[in-house]
C-alpha cells in the first residue's frame, strides 16, 4: 500500500496519475489546494488512506456489481491500524474486506486493510474481526464516505450491496481484476488517455524508461518552495444530520 | 507540530512586558463591548453580553495535556506529568484528542474545602475549566475573549469539575449563538459528544467512567455565570489568604492588596531562575492509538 493521506490529516494528497513517475501531490480543484472537510464528529480522514500500486479502475469497463465505470485511478485503501503513517510510506498490509462506494457516479472500491506491523495484526483476518474489535469503525467508514463531499456542495454518495462490506476473498478478487486492468494499461492494450505510464521496472511495458531518463524527469521539476500554512478554514467542523 | 519529548514551561508577559501569572493576573472579565468601538449587540433579554477572558491550554484535536501549573510560581503552562511520564489524553473513538479548544478561566478556583451543593463533591483545586466550541483551532497560551453558553457538571474521580461551554467572540457564528440551546441547534451532536468524551476519557488509563450531576444535562448561561462568579469569590479569598490553598502558588504581579503580590523584578527573577526543560523519553506511538470502548 502506498500511503497518500495520514490518518487525521486533511490535505488531499494523491498519486499524480497524469504526471511522469506519478509523484504524490496535493490535489488542486478550481485553482486551490484541496483539503477534505471535517464532517462532525470526524477530524480529517479516519484511516491511513492510500492506494494499491499496479492497480487501475478502468473507466472503459462497467463494473457488474456497481453498474458504474471505474474512476480511472488505482484502487483505494483504508488502513485501520493504530499507527499514523507518513505520506509516501509504502507498507505491507493484510486485506480484510471491501466497501463498494459509488462516488459521483463512478465505481470507487475502498479496500479495508491492516498494516502487517500493527501490534494486533495477527488478530485481524477478515472483516468480522474489524466489526468485533473496533465497534463502530465500519459504520463510521460508511458515514464518512457518504457525507464527505456534502460541505463542498455535492450530494451524499451511494453504495452497492446495500452498504454492506464484502469479505476478504471478495476484496482480493476485486484487487486482482484491477491488477489485470493495470497490466493491460501498462502494456498498451488499453488506452489510458492522459494517464502517464512511464515506469522504470515493468520490463514488458512500452513505457519503460531508463534510470537516466527517470532522473532527468525528476530533476526537471521546479524545486520545492516554502510551504504555506494551512488556511484556518480547513479547521472548520461541518455539522448536519444525515438526509 | 510534533509532540514534545521535554517538559517546557510557557510563561506569560503582559502588554507592558511584565511577567505575569495567567492564573492570577489576567482579568476574568474582559473589556466590555462599550469599551471597544463596536456597537453593543443587544441580546433578546437585556443589555450586552458578559465577556470573559479564557486561557487556552489545549488546542482542539491535540493530545498533550497542557495545564496552568498552579503549584509553580507565576503558573506557567506546562504539560502534565503522571507517573514520571508526560501525559497525553487518549483518543476515544470516534474522537481525536480534545474535541474543543480547552482551557481555564483566570481568577477562578474550585475550592477543595467546599462541598458543592449541586454535585455533592469538593472542588478539584484548579481554575474552572472551559470548552471553547468555535471553528478556529487556537494555540496553547492564547487568551481568547469568550461568551459563556452553559455548563456541564462533571464529577471527575469524585471531585467537582465544572465544564463551562463557551465560544470565542470572534467566531463567525458567535452572533447566532447565545445560549446552550443555540449550540444544540447549530452544532447538533456536539453536546452529546462532549458528555460522552468526559465520561470515557480516562477509561484507557484504567480509571472508571466519570459521572455527572443533573443527569448529565447542560445548565444554561445564567446558571453557568453564577458558578463562575462563585469560583471567582473562592479565588479572591485564596489570593487574600482567607482560604488555604495548600501547595498552590498565589504569586502575582497585579492583584492589589494580595499578600502574594510581588514586584516586576521579582517576577523576572522567578522566570529566569526556572529550571531548563528536562528531556524526556521519545513520544510513544501509543499516543496515536484509537480506543474503541463498548458503550
Amino acid at each position: 500500500m502506498v500511503v497518500e493521506v495520514p490518518r487525521w490529516t486533511n490535505a488531499k494528497m494523491e498519486i499524480a496519475t497524469k504526471d511522469p513517475l506519478n509523484p504524490i501531490k496535493q490535489d488542486v480543484k478550481k485553482g486551490k489546494l484541496r483539503y477534505v472537510a471535517n464532517v462532525f464528529p470526524y477530524k480529517g480522514y479516519i484511516w491511513n488512506y492510500g492506494a494499491v500500486p499496479q492497480t487501475w479502475e478502468d473507466p472503459g469497463h462497467k463494473d457488474e456489481n456497481t453498474g458504474c465505470c471505474g474512476d480511472n485511478d488505482p484502487i483505494d485503501v483504508c488502513e485501520i491500524g493504530s499507527k499514523v503513517c507518513s505520506r509516501g510510506e509504502v507498507i505491507s498490509v493484510k486485506v480484510l474486506g471491501t466497501l463498494a462506494l459509488i462516488d459521483e457516479g463512478e465505481t470507487d472500491w475502498k479496500i479495508i486493510v491492516i498494516n502487517v506491523e500493527d501490534p494486533e495484526a495477527a488478530k485481524y483476518n477478515n472483516i468480522d474481526d474489524v466489526r468485533r474489535m473496533k465497534p463502530g469503525y465500519l459504520e463510521a467508514t460508511i458515514d464518512w464516505f457518504r457525507r464527505y463531499k456534502v460541505p463542498d456542495g455535492k450530494p451524499e454518495n451511494q453504495f452497492a450491496f446495500n452498504e454492506e462490506f464484502k469479505d476478504k476473498d471478495f476484496a482480493i478478487k476485486v484487487i486482482k481484476s484491477t491488477h489485470e486492468y493495470w497490466k493491460a494499461l501498462v502494456t498498451k492494450k488499453t488506452d489510458g488517455g492522459e494517464i502517464n505510464c512511464t515506469n522504470a521496472t515493468v520490463s514488458d511495458s512500452p513505457f519503460c524508461c531508463t534510470q537516466e531518463c527517470a532522473k532527468a524527469t525528476v530533476e526537471a521539476v521546479p524545486p520545492c518552495g516554502v510551504a504555506n500554512p494551512i488556511p484556518p478554514e480547513v479547521d472548520k467542523w461541518f455539522y448536519y444530520q444525515r438526509n | 507540530g510534533p509532540a514534545r519529548s521535554a517538559q517546557h514551561s510557557l510563561y506569560f508577559k503582559n502588554a507592558e512586558g511584565k511577567y505575569i501569572s495567567p492564573f492570577h493576573d489576567i482579568p476574568l472579565f474582559a473589556a466590555s463591548e462599550e469599551d471597544k468601538e463596536i456597537p453593543a449587540k443587544r441580546s433578546k433579554i437585556n443589555g450586552s453580553e458578559v465577556v470573559f477572558n479564557m486561557v487556552i491550554e489545549v488546542p482542539r484535536w491535540t493530545n498533550a495535556k497542557m495545564e496552568i501549573a498552579t503549584k509553580e510560581p507565576l503558573n506557567p503552562i506546562k504539560q502534565d506529568i503522571k507517573k514520571g511520564k508526560l501525559r497525553y489524553v487518549a483518543n476515544i473513538f470516534p474522537h481525536k484528542g480534545y474535541i474543543w479548544n480547552y482551557g481555564a478561566l483566570p481568577q477562578t478556583w474550585e475550592d477543595p474545602n467546599h462541598t458543592d451543593n449541586s454535585t455533592g463533591c469538593c472542588g478539584d483545586n484548579d481554575p474552572i475549566d472551559v470548552c471553547e466550541i468555535g471553528s478556529k483551532v487556537r494555540s496553547s497560551g492564547e487568551i481568547v475573549q469568550v461568551k459563556v453558553l452553559g455548563v456541564l457538571a462533571l464529577i471527575d474521580e469524585g471531585e467537582t469539575d465544572w465544564k463551562i461551554i463557551a465560544i470565542g467572540m470572534d467566531d463567525p457564528e458567535a452572533e447566532k449563538i447565545h445560549d446552550i440551546d443555540d449550540v444544540r441547534k447549530h452544532k447538533p451532536g456536539y453536546l452529546e459528544a462532549t458528555v460522552d468524551w468526559f465520561r470515557l476519557y480516562k477509561v484507557p488509563d484504567g480509571k472508571p467512567e466519570n459521572q455527572f450531576a443533573f443527569n448529565g444535562e447542560f445548565k444554561d448561561k445564567e446558571f453557568a455565570i453564577e458558578i463562575i462568579k462563585s469560583t471567582h469569590e473562592y479565588w479572591k479569598a485564596l489570593l487574600h489568604k482567607k482560604a488555604d490553598g495548600g501547595a498552590i502558588k498565589c504569586t502575582n504581579v497585579l492583584v492589589c492588596g494580595s499578600p502574594f503580590c510581588c514586584s516586576e523584578e521579582d517576577a523576572r527573577l522567578i522566570v529566569q531562575s526556572a529550571p531548563p526543560p528536562v528531556n524526556g523519553d521519545p513520544i510513544s506511538t501509543e499516543v496515536d492509538t484509537w480506543h474503541f470502548l463498548n458503550k
